[in-house]
């Protein structure tokens, strides 16, 4: 297949190896024997958001999210459009938020989202940093990142990790995290959490093919460095939250 | 009474912290204990130095410390690591009086960016120097806008700023405050036109997001910047290096005053530049400063040369969390002629806290070492296959990098073959894991 991925404002929103999560989902559908092309866009610019395959957004700094929602907001109906329509999607870090009814910010501000979910983001003061260790329904294998945010984020129906057993969610200390719905996956989790996660790059690449209506090869290509730093992170996090139980 | 109970508190503790061997924070958060507000309390120097910034603080104090004494000034400073306000009560009360005075011409202060506005709480240095603030330590510090969300409230409208003219964030500072002075390099032979790095945090404004421009880099995103929309703008600079030659290992400052550095990093050249705008405008002379800092080798050093076996190697250490400090020290490396071999080791991501985050990797431009005197690259430690995966994606060709798990392991398959020169690239918290298998050597 030809497949085209769309890369919102890469360096404004391009904190900590985001755009890791790109590099990874393309190498893997080239593995699988399609042509990839990514696309970027800048703020300002126009993009044509018909017919893609992928729509990717990465964290932020506070400032930065605002810029890109100043931005994102024209692309709000098409969007919804999309995502109502099965196409995949992720928004990582503080993009997350960009998803939501309203983003408030730290000096009470309210910002509308592009209200694709339910969800508000309120902003503080206090910065919600450390390692995460969840659940989630899409997998068997537990899902490992690291929350690096501000926000609580409330009303959230249908969390990507179901519980956490290390580290803050939407909302609360070991709550649940993020957002699933249909085709859309969204996470506070900073950084290329598709690469540190071989089991959520695969639910993304089965959610491009079944938008697709295309069945997924059998024979798929291994990725073994990133299974094996999977299996050593999940360890340290599992034996973390161990230790805490004590 | 509680203020001289404070100050004896702080004293015993660190008399004996120093004859166990502890650490320095501890004696000044008993003393904070009896006295929260002791350092408004006491009677400090006229002058305060204080140096903030993610990259550069220790080695800049350290120098500015060694040139104010050797101009014929008693200094009191953090030295012994600890840079949180307890860090700075320790130093502070070991030096006074039991009635509450500061013996010293100048206080002098390394300041944790994140906690300076709690240092600064009772007192304010007369010159606060910041060095840059780049991605650091995302695991304590968010990002760098938070960190200098963090640092604003630490600064005082008497103080006067010191600021990196090339740093298009911490220049900021200077929005809405008075007295700053400007420190920064000139254009360099070894200069880009476009930010270089895997990542461009000079690719949107710091003030208002728009677009920016380069007239030149120095390196990632420092050097002169200019925002397409609001204006922000590379300042005319008060101290400045008016020419560098990394290779030959010299730096001219104001035109005037010539130095060969120890260590041929552009990190190094900044830290000097920093540590001579601020003795300058404390009143030191360009002489003075320029015979202290001429061939200076930090004793704080973050570079060690070793033998194993038949090969010389360099340890360069970089910040774990810090892809600048990465970037800069594979540069080095790149910048060397002689063929060689390159370790790479990330066992602990700190040596304070737990985490097994390691997204800083795809931050880090690895494919600096995709050049013809770099024969190959072994990847050690326990995230070696979270750099195996981060190499999977960069330019170097498979056959020459490879990954060894075992730190020892790789010490002595280097050890057992092969004369070129080894570079080995880590943090603090893993650097003796690599040296406890080499013999280490003097500069």
């Amino acid at each position: 297949m030809e497949l085209r991925l769309i890369h919102f404002y890469p360096d404004l929103m391009g904190l900590y190896g985001s755009y890791a999560n790109v590099s990874v989902l393309k190498r893997s559908l080239e593995g699988l024997g399609n042509t990839v092309t990514v696309e970027t866009v800048l703020p300002g610019q126009e993009a044509d958001l018909e017919g893609a395959d992928f729509l990717y957004m990465g964290a932020g700094t506070e400032r930065s999210q605002l810029a890109a929602l100043a931005d994102f907001t024209r692309y709000g109906d098409a969007v919804r459009a999309l995502a109502e329509n099965g196409t995949a999607m992720l928004f990582a870090g503080t993009a997350m938020e960009l998803l939501g009814k309203t983003i408030t910010d730290a000096s009470g501000k309210e910002h509308p989202g592009i209200a694709l979910a339910d969800f508000t983001s309120v902003q503080g003061t206090r910065r919600i940093v450390g390692d995460v260790y969840g659940k989630t329904d899409i997998c068997p294998q537990a899902v490992v990142g690291f929350m690096n945010k501000c926000a609580v984020i409330s009303g959230v129906t249908a969390p990507l990790l179901t519980g956490l057993e290390l580290g803050f969610g939407n909302e609360a200390e070991r709550g649940s995290e993020g957002f699933h719905w249909k085709n859309v996956f969204a996470s506070e989790l900073t950084g290329p959490i598709l690469v540190k996660n071989p089991r959520l790059l695969d639910a993304v690449v089965s959610a491009i093919y079944q938008h697709r209506n295309t069945p997924l090869p059998q024979e798929r290509p291994a990725d073994p460095w990133a299974e094996a730093g999977y299996a050593i992170t999940e360890e340290q996090l599992r034996l973390r939250c161990q230790g805490n139980q004590k | 009474m509680r203020k001289f109970l404070a100050i004896l508190v702080c004293k015993l503790g660190h008399a004996v912290g120093s004859l166990v061997g502890k650490g320095s924070s501890l004696p000044g958060k008993y003393a904070l204990k009896i006295c929260p507000d002791i350092l408004a309390r006491v009677q400090l120097p006229s002058r305060i130095i204080a140096v903030t910034g993610s990259n550069g603080k220790t080695s800049t104090v350290e120098m500015i410390a060694a040139i104010l004494r050797a101009g014929g000034k008693s200094v009191v400073y953090n030295e012994e690591g600890s840079n949180q306000i307890e860090g700075v009560t320790t130093a502070v009360l070991t030096h006074a009086t039991l009635g509450g005075r500061v013996r010293a011409d100048v206080l002098l202060i390394e300041s944790d960016e994140r906690y300076a506005a709690h240092s600064f709480r009772y007192f304010h240095p007369t010159e606060f120097v910041i060095t840059n603030l780049y991605r650091d330590q995302l695991t304590r510090n968010g990002h760098p806008e938070w960190v200098y969300d963090a640092i604003l409230p630490a600064i005082h409208p008497d103080t006067e700023l010191l600021l990196n003219a090339d740093d298009p964030l911490s220049s900021c500072f200077a929005r809405g405050h008075e007295k700053v002075l400007w420190f920064g390099l000139d254009h360099c032979s070894f200069d880009t036109d476009t930010p270089t790095g895997v990542y461009h945090d000079g690719a949107c404004c710091p003030v208002c997001k728009a677009p920016m421009e380069y007239d030149f880099v120095h390196y990632n995103h420092i050097g002169s910047y200019r925002c397409t929309r609001c204006g922000h703008h590379r300042p005319d600079t008060d101290y400045t290096v008016t020419a560098v030659d990394l290779g030959q290992g010299r730096l001219t400052i104001d035109n005037t005053v010539t130095i060969q550095l120890a260590f041929r990093s552009i990190y190094n050249v900044y830290n000097i530049l920093a540590a001579y705008a601020v003795c300058r405008r404390v009143g030191i002379a360009a002489d003075t400063i320029a015979g202290v800092i001429n061939n200076y080798i930090l004793k704080n050093g973050r570079m060690q040369r070793f033998t194993l076996g038949a090969h010389h190697g360099t340890l360069l250490t970089s910040k774990h969390e810090n892809s600048i400090a990465y970037d800069t020290n594979l540069r080095y490396i790149r910048g060397e002629q002689s063929p060689c071999t390159v370790l790479v080791i990330v066992d602990a991501v700190s040596r304070k806290y737990f985490t097994s985050e390691t997204s800083w990797l795809w931050d880090i431009d690895f494919d600096q070492l995709n050049c013809p005197q770099v024969q190959r690259v072994i990847l050690a430690g326990r995230y070696c296959n979270d750099l195996a995966e981060r190499f999977s994606f960069t330019a170097l060709p498979a056959e020459k990098w490879s990954v060894q798990p075992d730190i020892a392991a790789a010490a002595k398959e280097l050890a057992e073959s092969g004369n070129e020169d080894v570079y080995v690239v880590t943090c603090f918290s893993d650097r003796d894991k690599i040296l406890a298998h080499v013999e280490k050597e003097g500069m």
